[in-house]
């Protein structure tokens, strides 16, 4: 072994430690089994439901209407997604402590940067495969079965699953950041997820819970849609992600990893 | 050691970690090393080297107390430090999927370095650590030996002015182990070092200073002489020939002296131990008269244990000997 001899001065460049984290991350959760098995299921649930339903328009003769179907769909999927998201997002952090996040660490990047990029990267993923994933269920069924759904009523639903998937997506990763091992944060995570759906469930009519939004769905899909609501609902699930990601972001500045 | 904190590489002031209310890991561990050291810190299983390694680079904050880098508070986000610094971690960990290149091109974006600093430096590491047939396979499948020497490459790349190696001969084969060992040399030279290692020939070959840690205490911080210096030199082996009985009776006559501890006798090597507080020379000198004496003829002598180690291990034992003193005695590296 030799060392190198020469030596230049160097210009570090401060914001490259966040590309290089958020870049490995971004690919390293697209090749995650977690990410492909989620994204396997909702095809596969997405493609069999499609077809059933198909098969009772078209043969049985019974019209299916693609909002009411597609509203369905969403809902079920989403719902069915977020132990996986749950996973993708917690592990962000967590699973790379006392290992590969002691190498990344004691680098030159600080707490600050490495936390928003696991964040980004989680979040521009699971984003990128819903939308991407709720755009071929909406067109698909759109020609398969009774075509009632609108542009703008899919754009306002994925925009709405896709906010609080982001809310779900930043507490995780805080979680995970903040817990002391990826089992117990998991734990935690799952318990705090559907204890506030199930607690907002009982949130009276003026208040847009979750479920409330979820059911209705079918009606957003056909276009009518308040677009002001639509768009507090959007802004509430956003604010809740940056108070979760805001929270992350302090305790893991002097979290021992 | 000079007490010029805006030239010291590393300052520590009553560093203390608790994990959890639950373990004392580091207790109280001050001080301070200049440039060019080559610090080997010694300590058994759990002393808190690994601690005191992790406090200084950020990755863990003090309990209480504080850790200066550069004349700079480390903390957690203190990545400006750290862009100084060059850490192997005991069992270093990579990402999957990696190769060398891509594995380096990462560590050196990590700290911040342009492409066009970035990739000559990692092309020259992967060559100056003989990666270079294996710079495109996959980091999953190479041996312990070729870890350790990816270790270091990534340590080197940004051209730290300290390093900090957690165990870095720790699973290497006798030829990497002596390479590790010649490049610690050369990389003395201009640059400070800290050494954390169970292997006291490595500290004793490599190293000009060294702090000994047990039990989160630190007992002892100072140069390598010093330490070697408070060894107890009343420990010796003689191997002797002779007819048996002379031996024999010479073994018994030196048992009778009485700042002899202990005259054992194994074969034809006879371990003595002479007692605390008196001059070895004139007690070595009886001994070899009683042996003149009896014909008894000497092939060799030499001090038990090496140098570094014996020392190492009295510290130990004597910190341990102290009791409830601890608490009224500073320890000795103050």
């Amino acid at each position: 072994m030799d060392a190198t001899a020469t030596r230049t001065p160097i210009r570090f460049n401060r914001l490259l430690p966040y590309w290089a984290v958020l870049q490995t991350d971004l690919r390293q959760t697209a090749h995650s089994w977690v990410f492909r098995l989620w994204v396997l299921l909702s095809l596969l649930s997405a493609a069999g439901y499609g077809l059933y339903k198909y098969g009772i328009h078209h043969e049985a003769g019974i019209v299916q209407s693609a909002s009411m179907q597609t509203g369905d769909l969403l809902r079920g999927v989403a719902v069915a997604s977020l132990a996986f998201v749950a996973l993708l997002s917690v592990s962000a952090v967590s699973s790379e402590r006392s290992t590969v996040a002691d190498a990344v660490l004691c680098r030159g990047i600080s707490r600050y940067q490495y936390f928003m990029a696991k964040w980004h990267a989680r979040t521009a993923v699971v984003l990128a495969a819903f939308a991407v994933l709720s755009a071929i269920v909406l067109t698909g069924y759109h020609y398969l079965l009774d075509p009632d759904l609108t542009f703008g009523g899919g754009v306002a639903a994925t925009a709405i699953a896709l906010a609080a998937l982001a809310c779900v997506i930043a507490w995780g990763v805080t979680i995970g950041a903040l817990a002391n091992g990826t089992v117990i944060a998991i734990t935690i995570f799952w318990m705090l997820l559907y204890g506030t759906i199930l607690l907002c469930s009982f949130l009276p009519d003026p208040f847009p819970s979750p479920t409330y939004v979820m059911t209705q769905m079918r009606s957003i899909l056909k276009g009518n849609y308040d677009e002001y609501r639509v768009g507090r609902v959007v802004a509430g699930f956003l604010i809740a992600a940056a108070v979760g990601a805001t929270v992350g972001l302090v305790g893991f500045r002097r979290k021992d990893v | 050691m000079a007490t010029d904190a805006a030239a010291l590489v590393i300052e520590t002031s009553h560093l203390t970690k608790i994990y959890q209310n639950r373990q004392i890991a580091l207790n109280d561990a001050t001080l301070a090393i200049e440039p060019g050291t080559v610090l080997g810190l010694l300590g058994p299983n759990g002393a808190g080297k690994t601690t005191f390694l992790r406090l200084v680079l950020g990755l863990h904050t003090p309990t209480a107390g504080w850790a200066k880098v550069f004349g700079k508070r480390m903390t957690p986000n203190a990545a400006d430090l750290r862009r100084r610094i060059g850490y192997i971690p005991t069992n270093p960990q990579f990402p999957k999927g990696m190769t060398p290149i891509v594995y380096l091109d990462y560590i050196g974006r990590l700290f911040g370095m342009p492409a066009n600093s970035r990739k000559p430096m990692l092309a020259s590491l992967i060559r100056a650590v003989d990666l270079l047939p294996h710079a495109g396979e996959p980091i999953a499948y190479f041996t312990p030996g070729m870890t350790a020497r990816l270790a270091v490459a990534a340590s080197l790349i940004n051209e730290p002015d300290l390093l900090i190696w957690d165990e870095p001969t720790h699973g290497l084969d006798i030829e990497a182990r002596r390479s590790m060992l010649e490049l610690i040399k050369r990389l003395a030279a201009d640059k400070t070092l800290i050494l954390s290692s169970h292997n006291l020939t490595d500290v004793d070959e490599v190293c000009n200073h060294a702090a000994v840690l047990n039990k989160g205490q630190l007992i002892f911080h100072g140069s390598l002489q010093d330490l070697k210096g408070r060894i107890r030199k009343n420990h010796y082996e003689l191997d002797i020939e002779g007819d048996q009985k002379s031996i024999a009776k010479t073994v018994q006559q030196i048992r009778v002296m009485k700042e002899v501890g202990s005259a054992v006798l194994r074969h034809r090597r006879l371990e003595l131990k002479l007692v605390d507080d008196v001059p070895n020379t004139a007690v070595l000198a009886m001994v070899f008269q009683t042996m003149a004496d009896n014909k008894v003829v000497l092939v060799s002598v030499r001090s038990v244990g090496m140098q570094t180690e014996q020392a190492y291990l009295d510290m130990v034992e004597k910190e341990e000997q102290r009791g409830f003193t601890r608490l009224y005695q500073s320890a000795e590296a103050a």
